[in-house]
């Protein structure tokens, strides 16, 4: 039962760590400096 | 395409004898094989047919009668149900799952016919290399892995190793699946070993390991990409011999992770969602470093259907390729291909910028939007 507890617990604060992460961004990926530019014209030939 | 029947053994379209050009013959009915026929009808760059026909051959009898019932008569429907039929035909184009190419290839090329594969699978890529002895001895080319991955990518590979006085690292990364067989294919690669070329060898790899964020064209954006079992590493590796490292990932995510190593219980989609590739060279030019990235956004099944079929249509126009078997990065000259793909809507971009740590800043280049556009007009 001890060992239940403990296993809920611990679910539960590793939970919390995971909203907190969430909400604080700190999943976020850096961003690109830059874009996409379409092939074309002279790079094609 | 709508029209023609299909009986037991298939019925030809009054029209395809009166097409002139080559004749394809496109093995496995699937997503890829029936877009590869629709875009081997099309019309070439002059306006005119640039086949004289294509035969489509499924083992299954219900998707032919299908596509007979929506088809035009240009088609040619033949079963294989009960036994493969003959292959009359310039050019093969081999569209059915990975693992069954390789017989068909052999097949085809015994019958004197140009081949062009689409299999992924690194051990079917490796044998369908293996069969350039063959293909040598009745001078034929058979071309391996002509789809958007590999296939466009490793034209855009060759496409850019142009700008390099030494390419010294390839690395490639796709997001996205085609039709089913893609997707099984997928999950199978992300289960497997993933393989790295590094300084002469092939450096085995845990799959789902090598956790790189990728950045494709909008929309896609950033994605981590894990290696696994993919073929790309090897046809580079021929390609390009002082090559110093070759890789290539997939684009996963954390419930892809969780899922792959348990059986596939929901089928995949009938056609996948937009994907993506990505394609990083890095060398050397006037004795600077240099890094160029090309990137193609499209549904995969479309771009691996036009690569196939523009590959076809070369081979079968007596394009320039040697006898033997070869991947795509190994073409001498790769433009008029990729400008056939562009024609047909698959268009490459380059990336102007660097990935990582800031922000956009204002006026920085813009995204390629235009290609999501097209995307979305064809889907």
């Amino acid at each position: 039962m001890r060992a239940l507890r403990r296993a809920v617990v611990a679910v539960v604060l590793g939970a919390l760590f995971g909203v907190a992460l969430r909400l604080r961004g700190g999943t976020q990926p850096p961003t690109e400096v830059g874009g996409w530019r379409e092939l074309r014209g002279d790079e094609l030939r | 395409m709508t029209g023609s029947g299909v009986n037991g053994s298939g019925v030809t379209g009054p029209a395809a004898s009166e097409r002139r050009g080559v004749r394809v013959t496109v093995v496995g009915a699937g997503i890829v094989g029936v877009r590869a026929a629709r875009e081997l009808l099309g019309a070439g760059p002059d306006g005119r047919p640039t086949t004289a026909g294509v035969t489509l051959v499924s083992r299954r009898p219900d998707r032919l009668e299908e596509l007979a019932r929506t088809s035009t008569n240009e088609v040619t429907f033949l079963s294989a149900e009960t036994g493969e039929p003959d292959l009359d035909a310039d050019v093969v184009l081999v569209a059915r799952e990975s693992s069954a190419q390789v017989a068909v290839a052999e097949r085809a090329l015994r019958s004197g016919a140009h081949v062009v594969c689409t299999g992924d699978d690194p051990d079917d890529v490796r044998a369908l290399l293996g069969l350039d002895a063959v293909a040598r001895a009745v001078g034929r080319t058979i071309v391996v892995g002509a789809a958007m991955s590999p296939g466009l990518t490793c034209l855009l590979a060759r496409h850019g190793a142009a700008l390099f006085d030494v390419v010294e690292e390839i690395h490639v990364a796709r997001q996205g699946a085609g039709g089913p067989g893609c997707a099984r294919q997928r999950r199978r690669a992300l289960r497997g070993t993933g393989t790295e070329w590094r300084d002469g060898e092939f450096v085995r790899r845990a799959g789902f390991s090598g956790r790189e964020l990728c950045w494709f064209p909008d929309p896609i954006g950033g994605r981590d990409a894990y290696l696994a079992d993919l073929a790309e590493p090897e046809l580079l590796a021929a390609a390009f011999p002082g090559l110093r490292r070759a890789s290539s990932r997939l684009a996963a995510t954390r419930r892809d992770r969780f899922l792959v190593p348990f059986p596939m219980l929901i089928g995949p989609p009938v056609e996948g969602a937009p994907g993506a590739v990505r394609v990083e060279l890095r060398g050397r030019r006037d004795g600077r470093r240099v890094d160029v990235v090309y990137g193609v956004l499209d549904r995969p099944s479309v771009a691996a259907a036009a690569t196939a079929a523009v590959v076809s249509l070369h081979l079968g126009g007596g394009g320039a390729l040697p006898a033997g078997a070869m991947g795509l990065a190994s073409v001498d000259d790769p433009l008029p291909l990729l400008r056939e793909l562009a024609r047909r809507g698959v268009r490459a971009a380059t990336f102007e910028g660097a990935s990582g740590g800031a922000a956009d800043p204002p006026g920085s280049a813009p995204s390629a939007g235009n290609l999501s556009e097209g995307v979305q007009d064809r889907g």
